[in-house]
């Protein structure tokens, strides 16, 4: 018997698996200073997670954790850069920024996804009755 | 009841053992990350949450970070986006220059001149001599004064000395040679100094940081020499038709006793197009060499 809730489960990581690199990339973009991951994961669960705790840990596409391996993988393809800065408390920061092939990328992906999402939303419509 | 070091401490060793059997690496990566994000995200979210107890506040941190088998699932599948070891030191890239732009693939024979771990490897096997003899004669040193002074009271700092600046130098030689920035070596805070003084003598990546030492020395040597006898040997093919046709100097082929035939000056450009080849051919063993050096570090020094 097939899990639905694995199912979801799996749908959800499939679809999230390249836009989450899009959002990163949009979220560093936007803001002008270098951010830290737990920074980044913050900005990203807070338009959905204002509501209560079991909202904010339920409705976020992605888990704070998983943004890490994304935000590595970008540097690793040059379109994030990122220093490591110390702290007085606690471990020290990565912080990261676009770069400006990342800027070209973010470009570039943004109408990727605008395709797709004229795509799947026409499909979603009936255009294809 | 927990403390939040111990919770912490028990989410790192679920995920690596969630991690079990990736690339050394990678599981180095998710570890750093998950204690940089665990300890910021408690530092911050302490002051927001002051009624609630610490090890409260940890727990719904972790929450929020994803299980430990979920992070290891989303490291593993980037993992093979990541480049290997080698590819991407800033150096490399500043010397690859405007190469940058297609980064990705350097399709062909003479694509290695575009590839910046080509030149990331060129430039490591040129300097590999004397960072070689700089290992070799402080492993050397350090280890027979340490052992010649042991039966003294002052024997035992100094080998302890000597022990911690393996450690360092390996973490450095690990950032110039392995895929970096790696996992900062903040100290556990938790354990006591005996334990520590413990892990340092008895741990594993102490004694393989000082036989990576000990073996620069004649892996340098040979890097060292082999590139410069291919570059001298292509520059010197290059250089032949410019030597021939515009300093007039005759280029030997075959000398028998008494008897020299010259190669005629319209023939020497076809030198020149070995030379080309040649230090394109360098230019690959340069890449290979730092591949697999990469993975001989690693191997050596980027601990579990």
């Amino acid at each position: 018997m097939i899990d639905i809730q694995e199912t979801h489960k799996k749908f959800r990581k499939e679809l999230s698996s390249g836009t989450v690199s899009l959002a990163l990339l949009s979220i560093l973009a936007q803001t002008k200073e270098p951010l830290y991951g737990y920074q980044i994961g913050k900005l990203i669960g807070s338009p959905l997670g204002a509501g209560d705790a079991k909202a904010k840990t339920d409705s976020v596409t992605v888990k704070q954790g998983a943004i890490y391996p994304v935000l590595r993988s970008l540097e690793a393809q040059d379109l994030l850069s990122s220093e490591r800065e110390m702290t007085d408390s606690g471990p020290p920061r990565k912080y990261y920024r676009v770069t400006e092939s990342g800027k070209q990328a973010l470009m570039d992906w943004t109408e990727i996804w605008n395709e797709t999402k004229t795509f799947v939303d026409n499909v979603l419509g009936g255009d294809y009755q | 009841m927990k403390t939040t070091d111990e919770l912490i401490q028990t989410y790192l060793d679920d995920l690596k053992s969630a991690l079990a059997g990736a690339d050394k690496a990678t599981v180095q990566d998710a570890l750093a990350d998950a204690e940089e994000h665990l300890r910021t995200a408690l530092e911050s979210e302490k002051a927001d949450q002051e009624d609630l107890a610490e090890n409260e506040v940890i727990k719904g941190v972790i929450q929020t970070y994803g299980e430990a088998e979920e992070i290891a699932q989303a490291y593993l599948s980037w993992e093979q986006n990541l480049p290997p070891a080698l590819a991407a030191t800033p150096a490399a890239r500043r010397a690859a220059g405007s190469a940058d732009a297609n980064s990705k693939t350097y399709p062909g024979f003479f694509g290695v001149f575009a590839d910046p771990r080509a030149w990331g490897g060129l430039v490591f096997m040129l300097i590999s001599l004397m960072t070689g003899i700089l290992y070799f004669t402080w492993a050397v040193t350090g280890l027979s004064l340490s052992l010649g002074l042991i039966i003294l009271v002052i024997g035992i700092p100094f080998m302890i000395l000597f022990l911690l600046s393996v450690r360092g130098l390996s973490f450095l030689e690990g950032r110039l040679v392995e895929r970096m920035p790696r996992r900062a070596s903040f100290t556990d805070n938790s354990l006591g100094w005996m334990e520590r003084l413990k892990q340092l003598l008895t741990g594993k990546s102490t004694w393989l940081g000082l036989l990576y030492m000990l073996l620069m020395l004649p892996l340098g040597i040979i890097y060292f020499t082999v590139m410069v006898t291919l570059i001298a040997l292509a520059a010197g093919f290059i250089a032949a038709p410019v030597a021939a046709i515009v300093f007039n100097v005759p280029i030997e082929a075959i000398s028998y006793g008494e008897i020299i035939w010259y190669i005629p000056d319209y023939l020497t450009p076809l030198i020149a197009v070995f030379g080309v080849f040649l230090a394109t051919v360098t230019m690959h063993i340069a890449r290979w060499t730092g591949k697999v050096h990469g993975r001989f570090a690693k191997a050596l020094l980027v601990s579990d």
